[in-house]
């Protein structure tokens, strides 16, 4: 069993009441952090952590406090990113719905640490029972003298609100949840300024995750240093990964981070190998967004070595052969899954949540999913597949925020290792209507098809 | 035009008390969700433009919300929506079977309402349920791991709840 920091108590009966998360140890961060700690000393104690942000772009969390402007006189507010909508991803779900005390002790210590007096959690509207969940606990915490005015005697007061959002993938970009906290459509913002000195109603905003922001209390509890010896090189501390797909035991796993991809998917602990027995063809690591790599590449990097579950070794090969940590939603795909048809649903899903700001992204996704879906159906052209190449490579870099890439990246992926699977659709049109491609060559040592 | 009761009004001001003095156009999402849930399960434009004289903001501010975002209905729903997701991890788990049946068992494709006005199919992308797929959202709840028989059952309840509260 690995280091659970997150997790480690989310089953013990009543945990989500105030009384037995604090019987078993809850707020004792808080405590520490504002009775003995000043705000600089929180702000240094996550640097020394190595935590990078939990949403996917992994940006240090220290780094990303410590660019906080402070002006006088202009309030400040830390807002929690509870937008979750990434597929594939469903950790901070589980978090906040089993054990919510985490997530409010928290935010009160990094509230304290940024000095917001008003901090909000922008959860993504279909959430809606968790935000009785998380008011209820907001509740039970501000009647014991955590939320509130003068908290612990120290003069710092605090509130914490939940604003649910309502359908839209894009506000989970840190900007657009900004607009759309302000009762606006979620377009994101250029940047500079960044959120840090112009965000929520142009004052300066840290905006975190749900998880980052839960790693905290741990943080606190044993000390920057000792949260940095878990895990292995800038993937410290523990991550939370939701598995689904075709596995036997999907759910939410926290990993040290040291452990391997192979030990993830196979061993009993964790996913439980394949379900019903068939064999592992492909696997989107970190959400829909980050390149799916096909089994070979999956374990092993390119360079014949074992591949773990951090943000290096994901990564190690770049583009070419390496994908992502991203924000931990691990899709598993068994060999009866077709490439084209699960591009296509993310081709689909991009095209729905471009918030049409940009036209690269606006106009590609249509175009993607049109291209996937003549493909998937058999009536595509082998010109489509470079046109869908091209097309994304246009995306690419070229719109306000991450959205295009994201959009992007699954398809170029896709094509990169799995080309020969869309030229069959192209080839094989009836045939590819009654079956699919299967494992084909996929089982083989490394096969990267130049593109 | 209909207007928030006393209760749904309590509930609004809470809502706008949450933000800074001027503020108050960022309660217009929560405001939004009250309104849909207090008058039918949809926005009308009279509602929208309701919203907006409470907030103090002008009627296309809330229009331009209203239909950026998914969870809003801009036309009357069914009593009971189901809104199936069909995103990659979904439909790796049968998401397709699932709509498909649903479809075939109430008569109608995805988008459409029954004659009776009690259920609306409604295919989604992605709400963050992908490790109990396939799914869908019915109301406040989440339905997951769902089977043909277990669809059954939940028509089965919502016919009886909507007998029970008539």
């Amino acid at each position: 069993m690995g280091v659970k920091l997150l997790l480690e108590k989310a089953h013990v009966q009543g945990i989500r009441s105030y009384e037995v998360y604090r019987r078993e140890g809850g707020y004792r961060g808080a405590e520490k952090a504002i009775k003995t700690m000043s705000t600089d000393d929180i702000v240094e104690e996550v640097k020394k952590s190595g935590l990078r942000g939990r949403g996917g772009a992994g940006f240090p969390a220290g780094m990303k406090w410590s660019f906080v402007a402070k002006p006088e006189g202009v309030p400040r507010h830390l807002v929690c990113n509870a937008d979750e909508s990434e597929p594939g991803t469903f950790k901070d779900r589980y978090l906040m719905e089993n054990i919510p005390h985490l997530l409010i002790e928290g935010l009160i210590i990094s509230s304290f640490a940024l000095g917001s007096n008003a901090t909000y959690i922008y959860i993504r509207g279909e959430y809606a029972w968790i935000v009785d969940i998380l008011e209820q606990a907001i509740g039970e915490a501000r009647a014991n003298g955590f939320l509130g005015k003068n908290i612990l005697g120290s003069g710092f007061d605090c509130e914490i609100y939940v604003q649910r959002g309502a359908g839209a993938y894009i506000c989970g970009e840190e900007t657009a949840l900004i607009e759309s906290l302000e009762g606006k459509r979620g377009n994101p913002r250029i940047k500079p300024p960044f959120p840090a000195i112009q965000g929520v109603w142009m004052r300066p905003t840290v905006v975190n995750n749900v998880e980052t922001l839960a790693s905290v209390v741990p943080i606190i509890n044993m000390g920057g240093d000792e949260y940095a010896k878990i895990g292995v090189g800038k993937s410290t501390g523990t991550k939370l990964i939701s598995a689904c797909g075709n596995i036997s035991k999907p759910g939410v796993y926290e990993i040290d981070m040291t452990i391997s991809v192979e030990e993830f998917i196979y061993s009993d602990e964790y996913c439980g190998g394949i379900a019903n027995g068939k064999r592992l063809k492909a696997c989107i690591p970190g959400g829909s967004s980050v390149p799916v790599l096909p089994a070979n590449l999956l374990l092993k990097t390119a360079k014949g070595e074992t591949r773990y579950m951090n943000y290096e070794s994901l990564s190690d090969g770049g583009f070419v052969t390496g994908t992502m940590m991203g924000s931990g939603g691990f899709i598993v795909l068994d060999e009866d899954q077709c490439i084209v048809k699960n591009t296509y649903t993310f081709a689909r899903f991009y095209r729905h949540e471009s918030c049409g700001q940009c036209s690269p992204c606006r106009e590609g996704t249509g175009w993607m999913e049109k291209l996937l879906l003549r493909l998937e159906k058999g009536q595509g052209k082998i010109s489509d597949i470079d046109l869908l190449w091209d097309i994304q490579r246009k995306i690419e870099g070229n719109t306000i925020c991450p959205l295009g890439d994201a959009a992007a990246w699954p398809v170029a992926a896709a094509i990169r290792h799995f080309r020969d699977e869309f030229e069959w659709h192209v080839t094989h049109p009836e045939e590819a209507q009654k079956r699919n491609f299967g494992l084909a060559h996929y089982a083989d040592p490394i096969h990267v098809p130049a593109v | 035009m209909a207007k928030f009761n006393e209760t749904q009004l309590t509930e609004f001001k809470r809502l706008v008390a949450r933000y800074p003095e001027g503020k108050q156009k960022s309660a217009l999402l929560p405001v939004l969700h009250l309104a849909q849930d207090s008058f039918g399960g949809w926005l009308s434009s009279d509602t929208m433009d309701y919203v907006a004289g409470l907030l103090l903001i002008a009627p296309i501010e809330v229009y331009e919300v209203a239909t950026f975002y998914s969870m809003y209905n801009l036309k009357p729903v069914g009593k009971y929506m189901f809104e199936v997701c069909q995103t990659g991890p979904c439909m790796l788990r049968g998401s397709d079977d699932i709509v498909a049946y649903i479809g075939t068992t109430l008569g109608i494709k995805p988008g459409e309402t029954t004659a009776d006005g009690l259920f609306t199919l409604k295919t989604v992308e992605c709400l963050g349920a992908c490790g109990y797929a396939p799914m869908m959202q019915l109301g406040k709840q989440y339905r997951e791991h769902l089977t043909k028989e277990k669809v059954d059952a939940i028509i089965e309840e919502c016919r009886k709840n909507a007998v029970a509260n008539n």
